[in-house]
């Protein structure tokens, strides 16, 4: 997992993704403690709290069959549950170059 | 750590001397290199193996070689292959005949390579499962090259006969 | 699978039951540490090398698995099969890379094995397309068609393909390896920018001889390699490989992943002494093990099928004839086709970068309409290029107007090679999780804004190549214009270099300025060939104006227009 992106600033809030490991889709902790690849469904913390539900998370990925997890921080001023950075817009609504491929449903391609 | 020998769990004669710990009077030891010559000088011929940082150039062995039982190469972390060519060496340019035995973190899934680079032993993690190792090794019936282990030409370009 | 005789490869190695059963033994040790990283028995750690060595990547949105196309060469079944993957696995498209891979960017782990079974079946695989080992062996397109080409180098890197697979040394390398092969004097595979480089050419005796390379690199530090053996005789060429990287497995650096390529060693040690080392090494080795016998030279080539040219006497008539009466066409065979050895025959290039579109991207459609092409015009024969393209090497004069119009029926005709809209990107930030930037949008507005075919050729030869990031996938600094994708605070801006080269004038390129937000980079880019438009002498592409007048001419125009 790449350093920049785990950044995130003293204010602000995140929340917290990771990766599937069964087909590699990027999905997001609901406040239920599942994982959703809606961002919308996504649990919100403020940033001063957030280091050790990562950790905790991250403890117990294998058994939640995921991998790579970490923080991404929110842009405050967005209406809904927006990322800060275009990489993490990107992984959060799909390839910008193809807007028909959007992840905000459960289904996987060819089941 | 449970030593592995082709894919099975055998008794180890062998024991690591840690830099800062006497060397037995007695028994099959494995040193540093900087205390290979105290080794070799106890009385009674006991065997002395001699252990490599990834980084040590085995033509510094090249004298002492003969007198030594086993050479240790390790791998600090799997990612590190510089024991593969350190093994090589050994057994092509030095023609080092006798146990080359790896210690540290190699996965099962490296087995293969091992053997085929002229390792002989591995010491394995105490809960590890052989049989997974044994699978590795007997995985590929052919290879696309040669080794030190000079295995039987396949009879078309330069493949190899993998023997289980 | 019941196997007795060969199926024909055209161009390529065609697979014995050896080689399938190799194949097979690879897909059953992957479905194993596949079960084994389910069930926590690996962890993401240990299985992520494993895997990589498989071309799986997790990626941005999913998998990435990273289908070798070794040498670039392809027969149509198997192309058939690439597209029937995407059907099944992915999402309807493949991504052709600069190595002359395929990328599928939406697949699923559990799934993988039997996507490599299916490969498999029509002898592909993603073996070491990914690791700290050695990679594609890559080639000239032309090669075995080329009118310039001396040696066919593809015997060669099918040897060295076999020799590297599974090397046991060679495996953990500290970092990724990879050999470029040419048999021309005119180098079409950036030979000088590959970590070993290998010009192949008839030596004194009619045998193989090889300039060999070395150290060459893109990246975070690019270098032109350096010239360490000249006329390397064949039968030397293993042992003198195995001396290089086992030079560089030893001493490699293993402490910082940014300077381990064998590019910083070389640097480091100075090409004298890293000659030493090597030359030291090979006097050492058992050359007996490792010398290249004739014999399988000559048993791996018999396994190529070669096509049956003949042609006509009459096809480059025709297609004077045709060229003459439909001037779209001639300007087709102007831009996409190369010269070919045998009288009578061309070389076609499909043009994957429509305007606007995707550089390298085809649909699975796409990929069997490719397939039934090389079929009937082709000897059923595919050449994928570094430059994201694919080529039909060798096809008759006299049916070259038949496959034009089938390629333009099919959208895949557009007659832009060599051309500013021949735009060489990675997949940048909307697939890739090492990116800063977003290079296929820039790909795009700059292909639709210099669409018109007329002004392509009025602008000439550029390569325009983008990387998302310095890992320099596009090869950008190989560029005549690079484009280098960089994160300003958190903002896509992108950096501007120019003179690059990766043929025989090889050369890194420039950084012009600072760096620009998207728009004002497509603008840039608009300056710098209106700028070449005017300052150019006759005869001069972009890259020759450049050189004679220096940076300040371009720099003025983008930083300081009047």
């Amino acid at each position: 997992m790449d350093v920049r992106n785990n950044r995130r600033t003293t204010a602000g809030s995140s929340v917290i993704t990771a990766n599937r490991l069964l087909d590699g889709r990027i999905v997001w902790l609901t406040d239920q403690g599942t994982w959703s690849v809606d961002i919308a469904c996504a649990a919100t913390w403020p940033n001063d709290r957030i280091e050790t539900v990562i950790a905790d998370t991250a403890r117990h990925q294998q058994d939640q069959g995921v991998v790579g997890v970490y923080g991404v921080q929110l842009a405050d001023q967005a209406a809904g549950i927006t990322p800060l950075t275009v990489r993490e817009r990107i992984r959060a609504f799909g390839p910008t170059v193809h807007p028909h491929f959007v992840p905000s449903h459960e289904d996987t391609p060819h089941a | 750590m449970p030593l592995l020998e082709n894919g099975r769990i055998v008794a180890d004669d062998w024991v690591h001397v840690p830099d800062d710990a006497p060397c037995p009077a007695d028994g099959a030891v494995i040193v540093s290199f900087a205390r290979v010559e105290e080794a070799l000088a106890r009385p009674g011929a006991a065997p002395v193996g001699v252990r490599l940082n990834p980084d040590t150039d085995v033509a510094t062995l090249n004298t002492v070689l003969p007198r030594l039982g086993l050479v240790n190469v390790d791998f600090p972390g799997f990612r590190d292959g510089r024991a593969f060519t350190q093994a090589r060496a050994l057994r092509e340019h030095l023609h080092f005949t006798k146990e080359i035995r790896a210690t540290g973190h190699a996965l099962p899934d490296q087995y293969e390579f091992m053997l085929r680079c002229g390792i002989t032993t591995v010491e394995i993690a105490e809960n590890a499962d052989p049989s997974v190792w044994e699978k590795a090794h007997t995985r590929f019936t052919v290879a696309y090259q040669p080794s030190v282990l000079n295995e039987k030409s396949q009879g078309f370009g330069l493949r190899r006969f993998l023997d289980a | 699978m019941p196997d007795t005789a060969l199926a024909p490869a055209v161009g390529r190695y065609a697979y014995d039951q050896v080689d399938r059963t190799f194949l097979r033994e690879r897909v059953e040790q992957f479905r194993d540490q596949v079960a084994r990283r389910i069930a926590g028995d690996l962890t993401e750690d240990q299985f992520k090398p494993l895997r990589l060595m498989n071309g799986l990547y997790l990626q941005l949105h999913a998998y990435m698995l990273r289908v070798a196309i070794p040498y670039g060469m392809l027969g149509a079944a198997q192309m058939r099969e690439l597209a029937q993957i995407a059907r099944t696995y992915d999402r309807d498209y493949g991504h052709f890379t600069t190595r002359q891979n395929l990328q599928f960017n939406w697949i699923r782990l559990e799934d993988t094995p039997d996507i490599l079974a299916r490969l498999a079946a029509v002898d592909m695989h993603a073996i070491q397309t990914s690791g700290n080992c050695i990679r594609n062996v890559t080639c000239d397109e032309f090669a075995g068609a080329a009118a310039d080409e001396v040696l066919d180098p593809r015997i060669h890197a099918e040897i060295l393909r076999q020799w590297s697979t599974l090397h046991p040394e060679f495996s953990f390398l500290p970092r990724k390896f990879k050999f470029a092969i040419t048999g021309s004097p005119h180098d079409r595979v950036a030979a000088r920018f590959h970590d070993v480089g290998l010009i192949a050419r008839p030596g004194d005796d009619g045998r193989a001889v090889f300039d060999v390379y070395v150290g060459g690199g893109l990246g975070r530090t690019p270098v032109i390699g350096v010239l360490l053996h000249d006329g390397l005789p064949e039968e030397d060429l293993l042992a003198w490989l195995e001396a290089i990287v086992r030079v560089y497995n030893a001493h490699g650096r293993r402490d910082n992943m940014y300077k381990a390529r064998i590019k910083i060693l070389v640097q480091a040690l100075g090409i004298e002494r890293f000659r030493e080392e090597v030359e030291a090494e090979f006097a050492r080795m058992d050359r007996a093990r490792y010398r290249l016998d004739p014999a399988i030279v000559t048993g791996i080539r018999a396994r190529f099928a070669v096509p049956d040219l003949h042609a006509p006497a009459d096809a480059a008539q025709k297609l004077q004839a045709s060229r003459a009466s439909t001037p779209a066409f001639d300007r087709w065979v102007r831009t996409n086709t190369h010269p070919h050895r045998v009288a009578g025959f061309i070389s076609a290039v499909i043009s994957l970068k429509p305007d606007g579109g995707i550089p390298g991207d085809a649909t699975a459609d796409q990929m069997d309409i490719i397939a039934g092409l090389a079929e009937r015009y082709s000897f059923g024969e595919i050449r994928i290029t570094h430059m994201q393209n694919v080529v039909l090497g060798h096809v008759r004069q006299d049916q070259l107007q038949a496959l034009w119009q089938e390629l333009a029926s099919a959208g895949l005709a557009t007659p832009n090679i060599g051309l500013v809209g021949d735009i060489i990107a990675c997949p940048g930030l909307d697939y890739c999780s090492l990116a800063n930037a977003r290079s296929i949008p820039i790909a795009q507005k700059l292909s639709a804004r210099f669409a018109d075919p007329g002004l392509q050729e009025r602008i000439g030869a550029l390569r325009i190549n983008i990387s998302g990031c310095i890992n320099a996938c596009g090869h950008h600094h190989a560029g005549h214009i690079g484009i280098l994708g960089v994160d300003k605070r958190g903002e896509e801006y992108f950096q501007l270099t120019l003179g690059g080269s990766g043929e025989n004038d090889a050369a890194i390129g420039q950084i012009i300025g600072p760096a620009l937000p998207e728009d004002e980079t497509v603008d840039a880019i608009a300056a710098l060939i209106d700028a070449y438009l005017v300052h150019r002498h006759d005869g001069e592409r972009f890259v020759d104006t450049y050189r004679r007048l220096g940076a300040a001419v371009f720099k003025d125009a983008v930083y300081a227009p009047a």
